[in-house]
C-alpha cells in the first residue's frame, strides 16, 4: 500500500456514483453527504471531463442532505427523510437514486430503512452505499450498476435471443463515454442485435428496467463493471463476456468475433460484416497514405491511461497504426492479481513488447522511462525517443514537454479538449483517433 | 488571546454570525431591520454545494514550491483538477513557466477509517519530503479525519523536527461549517501561525545607516495588497498600477506568493484588502500582533467602488489631492470609452449571483453601466455587507429581490422564471441554470479575465456587450434543454423552503 496517491486521476466512489446516475436517463442522484461533496465532484468534472459538467440533474442541482455537525452527533436519517420528501416535490425524475458519502457512512445512518419506507409508498427509489473511502470513481460506477441490477431491474423475464446489454465505459471518467457507447451500440445493431447501453440518448429507463431479458451481457472492460456482471448473472441468469475496449479495426474485429460467438451468431455473418467495415475504414484512409508516409508520421509512444485505455490504445497503436509503444503506464491502483491479468493483455499481433508498469503517480512516469530507455550522455550515435508521442491525460503534458514529444489527452483528466459525442470505439473510432493523433503531430505545420 | 493561538479558527457562523438562508429585498436589508442580524435559518430542501475545502485548495495549490497533502478519502480535493488550470496560467504569467499543481491524497480506506489514519499521514509526509523536497508541505484535513479524530496538528508537530520543509496543518472538514468562506480563515490561520517568522538574521558586517534609512523609507511606502484566488494577474496589475500612481510599493499576498517571502507582510505600512469576506481574519491579526493597520472595505469593482477604494488608501498616506487628480483623469477616460457600449445596456434587466461582496460590487458596476438590477443572490451574509446594502439601496431605481443561498439553484431557477432578466452574472459552475432558461450570461470570475479597477469596468462592459449582442447559444439551447424542476415549483413561492432552525417552512 503506497502512503499516498499523487494527483489521483479519479474521483471517489461517491463521485463516480453521482456522475453515473447523472448519465442515466431520467435518474436523479440524491446525495446523503457533507455539503461540499457535490461541488467537489462538479469542479472535478469541470477540470477533467473534457468540458462536460452535469447533465439533466447533475452539478449543483443534485439534491443533497448537506449534513452538518448536528447530524454527525445525532444521526442524519431525519434530515435524509426530509430531503427525499421535498426532492419528490421539486425535482422531476423517473428514478431517485440515493447515494452516501464518507460522513453519513461513518456515522452509520440506516439509509436502507429510509429508502424502504419510501418504496412502500410506491416511490421509484433505490440506493447504494458509496462512501468515498470505499474506493475510487470506477468503483462507484460498479456500485451503482450493482444496485440497479439488484433493485431496479425486473426479475424473471424471459430471455430474448439477440438482445444484449453492454457496459464497462464509465461516464465522465471516460470523457468519450457517449461516443464510445454509441459506436459499439451501432455496430452491434448493424449485426442484428437489440442493444441496451444504459447511458446513451437511445436508452430509456423503461427499457433499462427490462435489461434482465438480455441473452448476453458484454463488459468492454477487464475491470469496470465485471463484479456487476457476476451479480447480474446470479440474479437474472444472463451470461457475460469480458473484452478489452475495442478501438480500431483489429480490436473491433476480435470484439465482434467474440460477441458473435457468445451470442450464437453464424461466424460467416460476422466475418462478412467485418470485411465490409474494414473496407470502408481503409477506403477512408486511402488519401492519407501519401501524407502519412511523406511526413514520416510513425512515432515512438508512451501510453498512460486507465485500465481500459492503457490496453486499448496500445493495441491500436501497435497493431493498426504501426506506431511503437515503448512504455505503457496503468494509472489505476491495481492489486497483484489485476496487474498479472493486465500484463497478459499485451500479446500484440505486431510482436512488439512494450514495457508495462503500474504507476498511479504522474511525476514518477519519467523515472520509469529513464530506467527503460538508454540515457543520453553526449554520445555521437544515440537511439533517441524521437520522434516521440505521449498519449495520456492532460497531466502528462509536462512529460511530453520534457521529452520533446507531441501529446494528446485521452484518459482522465482531459482538461484541454472539449468532447461532445466523439468516440474512439469500433472502426470509425479508430479513424477519429488517427485524426486526433496526427492532428497533434502536425499542429505546427 | 488571539484566535491564532488555537489549533483551528472558529467557524464564521460563530465569529461573524454569518448566515446562508434568507429571502427578502434590498431595501428591507438596507433599513437595518434585518441587515447584519439575519436569523440563523435553514432549508427543508437543499442541493449540493461546495465546502471550505474548495476555496481553501484554490489558495493553497497556488503557492510555489509547495506540496499539498489532502488527508482524507480518495476523491476529497479532486477539485484541484479544475483549479490546476489557474495554477498553470497563474504560474506562467508570473514566472514564465507552466507548471501543474502538485497535490497528494492519503486516500484513506475502510481499514484506516476504523483504525486511524495518522500513521499513513506521517509516512506520506516523509515520502513527500523525500520525493519532492518542497519548501512547505501543506496538510489539509477533509471530513474523514475530522470524524475519526486524527490529529493533523499533532502529526505536523511530531514530524517538524525531522524535516526542513515547513509543515502547515489546515483544517477544512466540510461538515463543520456551512460558511465556505471559513476557508480563508483556515488558510490564513495556518499561514499566520507558521510562515510569518523572520528568516535567519542578515546583519550587515559594516553598518550602513543610509541604507537602513532608505529601507525604512521604502517600507513606510510599501503596502500589502491582499489578492484572492478568484483574481487573476491582470487584476493585480491594474491595482498595482493604481497604487504605484500614488507612489506606493506593492507586496502581493498570499495567493501565488512565495512561502519564504511571506514574512514581509509584517513590515508593510498598510494592508489593503479587495474583499472583506476574504481577508478580515488575517488583517485583524496583522494589526493586533504586528501593528500593521488595514483597510477592509469596498471591493474595487465598478467605477465608484474603485474611487472609494483608492481614496481610502490615499487618505491613509495623506495623498488626497493626488488621488482626486488620478480619479478625475481615470474616470473621464473610462466614461468616454464606455460610451460606445452604454446604449445597448440602457434599461436592460440584470440578475447576479456570487459571493456577497463580489455580487454587490458587480451590481453597483452594472447599475453604473445603465442596467436595472432585478435580483441579487449571495452565498452567505455577514456584517461586512451592510455598507454595500446601503450603497446599493441609494442608487437602486426600485426595490429588488435579495436571496442568501449557498448555491441552491432551485431558488434561482424559480426567481429567474419570474423575473426574466436580460443578463445573468454567475459564479463558476453557476451559469448553466440561467443558460438553460435562455438568458445571456457572463461568468463573475475567471482568473484570466480582467474585472477589477477602471480597466476591469471597461473589460467587463466589453464582454457583457458581446454576450448581449449575440446570446444565440443559450437562446437556442433553451428550446430543447430543460431544468430538472417540476412545473409546479416555478409557481411556488421561491423561499418556501427556508425555515427557522429546527422549525417549519415559512410557507
Amino acid at each position: 500500500m503506497p502512503n499516498f496517491i499523487e494527483r489521483p486521476r479519479y474521483f471517489c466512489a461517491l463521485g463516480g456514483a453521482m456522475e453515473t446516475i447523472t448519465a442515466l436517463p431520467g435518474a436523479i442522484p440524491v446525495l446523503h453527504a457533507a455539503p461540499g461533496c457535490a461541488g467537489n465532484i462538479t469542479w472535478t468534472q469541470n477540470g477533467g471531463s473534457g468540458l462536460q459538467v452535469g447533465g439533466y440533474c447533475g452539478a449543483l442541482h443534485v439534491p443533497c442532505s448537506n449534513v452538518q455537525e448536528k447530524e454527525v452527533v445525532f444521526g442524519g436519517v431525519d434530515r435524509l427523510r426530509e430531503e427525499i420528501r421535498h426532492t419528490l416535490d421539486i425535482i422531476a425524475g423517473e428514478l431517485y437514486f440515493v447515494i452516501t458519502g464518507c460522513v453519513t457512512e461513518i456515522i452509520g445512518d440506516d439509509v436502507r430503512a429510509v429508502i424502504n419506507q419510501f418504496r412502500e409508498e410506491g416511490v421509484p427509489i433505490i440506493h447504494a452505499e458509496t462512501g468515498g473511502f470505499k474506493g475510487n470513481s470506477y468503483y462507484g460506477y460498479e456500485l451503482v450498476l450493482q444496485s440497479l441490477f439488484k433493485n431496479y431491474l425486473t426479475k424473471g423475464l424471459e430471455k430474448k435471443k439477440n438482445k444484449v446489454n453492454l457496459w464497462g465505459i464509465v461516464p465522465f471518467m471516460d470523457v468519450f463515454w457517449r461516443g464510445n457507447l454509441e459506436g459499439l451500440r451501432l455496430l452491434l445493431e448493424k449485426l442484428g442485435f437489440e442493444v441496451n447501453t444504459f447511458f446513451t440518448q437511445d436508452d430509456t429507463l423503461p427499457e433499462i428496467q427490462k435489461a434482465g431479458s438480455a441473452a448476453l451481457n458484454i463488459v468492454v472492460s477487464d475491470l469496470y463493471g465485471v463484479e456487476a456482471a457476476e451479480l447480474f448473472k446470479e440474479i437474472h441468469g444472463t451470461p457475460f463476456i469480458v473484452t478489452p475496449l475495442p478501438v480500431g479495426p483489429s480490436a473491433t474485429h476480435e470484439f465482434l468475433r467474440q460477441a458473435g460467438e457468445a451470442a450464437g451468431i453464424d461466424p460467416a455473418t460476422v466475418e462478412k460484416f467485418v470485411t465490409q467495415e474494414k473496407q470502408r475504414y481503409y477506403k477512408y484512409l486511402e488519401p492519407l497514405l501519401e501524407g502519412y508516409n511523406d511526413l514520416d508520421l510513425q512515432r515512438h509512444v508512451i501510453v498512460i491511461g486507465d485500465a481500459n485505455y492503457a490496453v486499448s490504445l496500445t493495441k491500436f497503436l501497435a497493431d493498426d497504426l504501426g506506431w511503437l509503444p515503448e512504455l505503457v503506464v496503468f494509472s489505476d491502483p491495481l492489486n497483484e492479481t489485476q496487474q498479472q491479468l493486465f500484463s497478459q493483455r499485451f500479446d500484440l499481433e505486431s510482436g512488439l513488447q512494450p514495457v508495462v508498469v503500474f504507476e498511479t503517480d504522474t511525476s514518477e512516469v519519467i523515472r520509469h522511462f529513464k530506467q527503460n530507455w538508454p540515457e543520453f550522455h553526449g554520445q555521437k550515435y544515440y537511439n533517441a525517443f524521437a520522434p516521440g508521442f505521449v498519449l495520456g491525460s492532460s497531466l502528462d503534458r509536462e512529460l511530453a514537454l520534457s521529452l520533446g514529444a507531441a501529446h494528446l489527452s485521452v484518459s482522465f483528466p482531459v482538461a484541454n479538449r472539449a468532447i461532445i459525442d466523439r468516440g474512439y470505439t469500433g472502426f470509425r473510432g479508430g479513424l477519429r483517433l488517427i485524426e486526433d493523433l496526427l492532428g497533434s503531430c502536425i499542429a505546427a505545420r | 488571546m488571539s484566535y491564532l493561538d488555537n489549533k483551528e479558527p472558529p467557524k464564521r457562523e460563530d465569529r461573524l454570525q454569518a448566515r446562508i438562508a434568507y429571502g427578502g429585498s434590498i431595501c428591507g436589508l438596507a433599513k437595518g431591520k434585518q441587515g447584519g442580524c439575519i436569523a440563523d435559518q435553514e432549508r427543508s430542501f437543499t442541493q449540493g454545494s461546495i465546502c471550505l475545502l474548495l476555496p481553501g485548495l484554490a489558495m493553497l495549490n497556488s503557492l510555489p514550491d509547495s506540496v499539498v497533502i489532502l488527508h482524507g478519502a480518495i476523491g476529497c480535493g479532486s477539485c484541484a483538477h479544475s483549479q490546476n488550470a489557474n495554477v498553470r496560467s497563474g504560474g506562467n504569467i508570473r514566472w514564465g513557466r507552466v507548471k501543474d499543481a502538485l497535490w497528494l491524497s492519503t486516500a484513506l480506506n475502510e481499514s484506516e477509517v476504523v483504525n486511524g489514519g495518522e500513521p499513513k499521514l506521517e509516512a506520506a509526509i516523509r515520502e513527500a519530503y523525500r520525493r519532492y523536497r518542497p519548501a512547505t508541505i501543506i496538510v489539509v484535513a477533509g471530513c474523514v479525519p475530522g470524524i475519526i479524530g486524527d490529529d493533523i496538528d499533532g502529526v505536523a508537530a511530531r514530524l517538524q523536527g525531522e524535516i526542513s520543509a515547513k509543515i502547515l496543518p489546515v483544517h477544512c472538514e466540510g461538515f463543520k461549517t456551512k460558511i465556505w468562506a471559513t476557508a480563508y480563515d483556515a488558510v490564513y490561520h495556518s499561514l499566520g501561525r507558521n510562515l510569518l517568522d523572520d528568516p535567519e538574521e542578515e546583519t550587515r558586517i559594516i553598518p550602513d545607516e543610509l541604507e537602513d534609512l532608505k529601507e525604512k523609507h521604502r517600507l513606510s511606502r510599501t503596502v500589502n495588497l491582499m489578492n484572492v484566488s478568484s483574481m487573476g494577474r491582470v487584476d493585480e496589475q491594474e491595482l498595482e498600477r493604481l497604487l504605484r500612481s500614488l507612489g506606493l510599493s506593492v507586496n502581493i499576498f498570499p495567493v501565488f506568493s512565495k512561502p519564504e517571502e511571506m514574512y514581509r507582510v509584517k513590515y508593510a505600512a498598510l494592508s489593503i484588502s479587495t474583499c472583506p469576506t476574504h481577508d478580515d481574519y488575517i488583517l485583524k491579526h496583522l494589526q493586533e500582533k504586528y501593528g500593521v493597520p488595514y483597510i477592509l472595505q469596498h471591493m474595487p469593482i465598478g467605477i465608484e467602488n474603485t474611487n472609494h477604494w483608492l481614496r481610502d488608501v490615499a487618505a491613509f498616506f495623506h495623498l488626497e489631492e493626488l488621488a482626486e487628480n488620478i480619479i478625475a483623469r481615470e474616470v473621464a477616460e473610462l466614461e468616454e470609452a464606455l460610451a460606445e457600449f452604454k446604449p445597448l445596456f440602457a434599461g436592460k434587466k440584470a440578475f447576479i449571483n456570487a459571493g456577497e461582496i463580489r455580487a454587490f460590487a458587480n451590481a453597483y458596476l452594472l447599475t453604473e453601466l445603465g442596467f436595472e438590477i432585478v435580483g441579487i443572490r449571495s452565498f452567505h451574509h455577514d456584517e461586512f455587507a451592510e455598507i454595500e446594502y446601503e450603497k446599493l439601496s441609494k442608487i437602486a431605481g426600485q426595490d429588488y429581490v435579495v436571496n442568501i443561498a449557498n448555491a441552491q439553484p432551485f431558488e434561482e431557477a424559480n426567481l429567474l422564471k419570474k423575473l426574466k432578466p436580460d443578463l445573468f452574472l454567475g459564479h463558476w459552475n453557476g451559469n448553466a441554470t440561467a443558460a438553460k432558461l435562455g438568458i445571456a450570461t457572463h461568468v463573475i470570475y475567471n482568473t484570466g479575465l480582467n474585472y477589477i479597477g477602471y480597466k476591469g469596468v471597461y473589460e467587463m462592459a466589453r464582454r457583457v456587450y458581446r454576450q448581449l449582442k449575440n446570446p444565440s447559444f443559450n437562446r437556442k439551447a433553451c428550446e430543447y434543454i430543460r431544468l430538472p424542476y417540476h412545473e409546479r415549483w416555478y409557481e411556488a413561492e421561491p423561499f418556501s423552503h427556508i425555515k427557522a432552525q429546527g422549525g417549519v417552512n415559512h410557507a
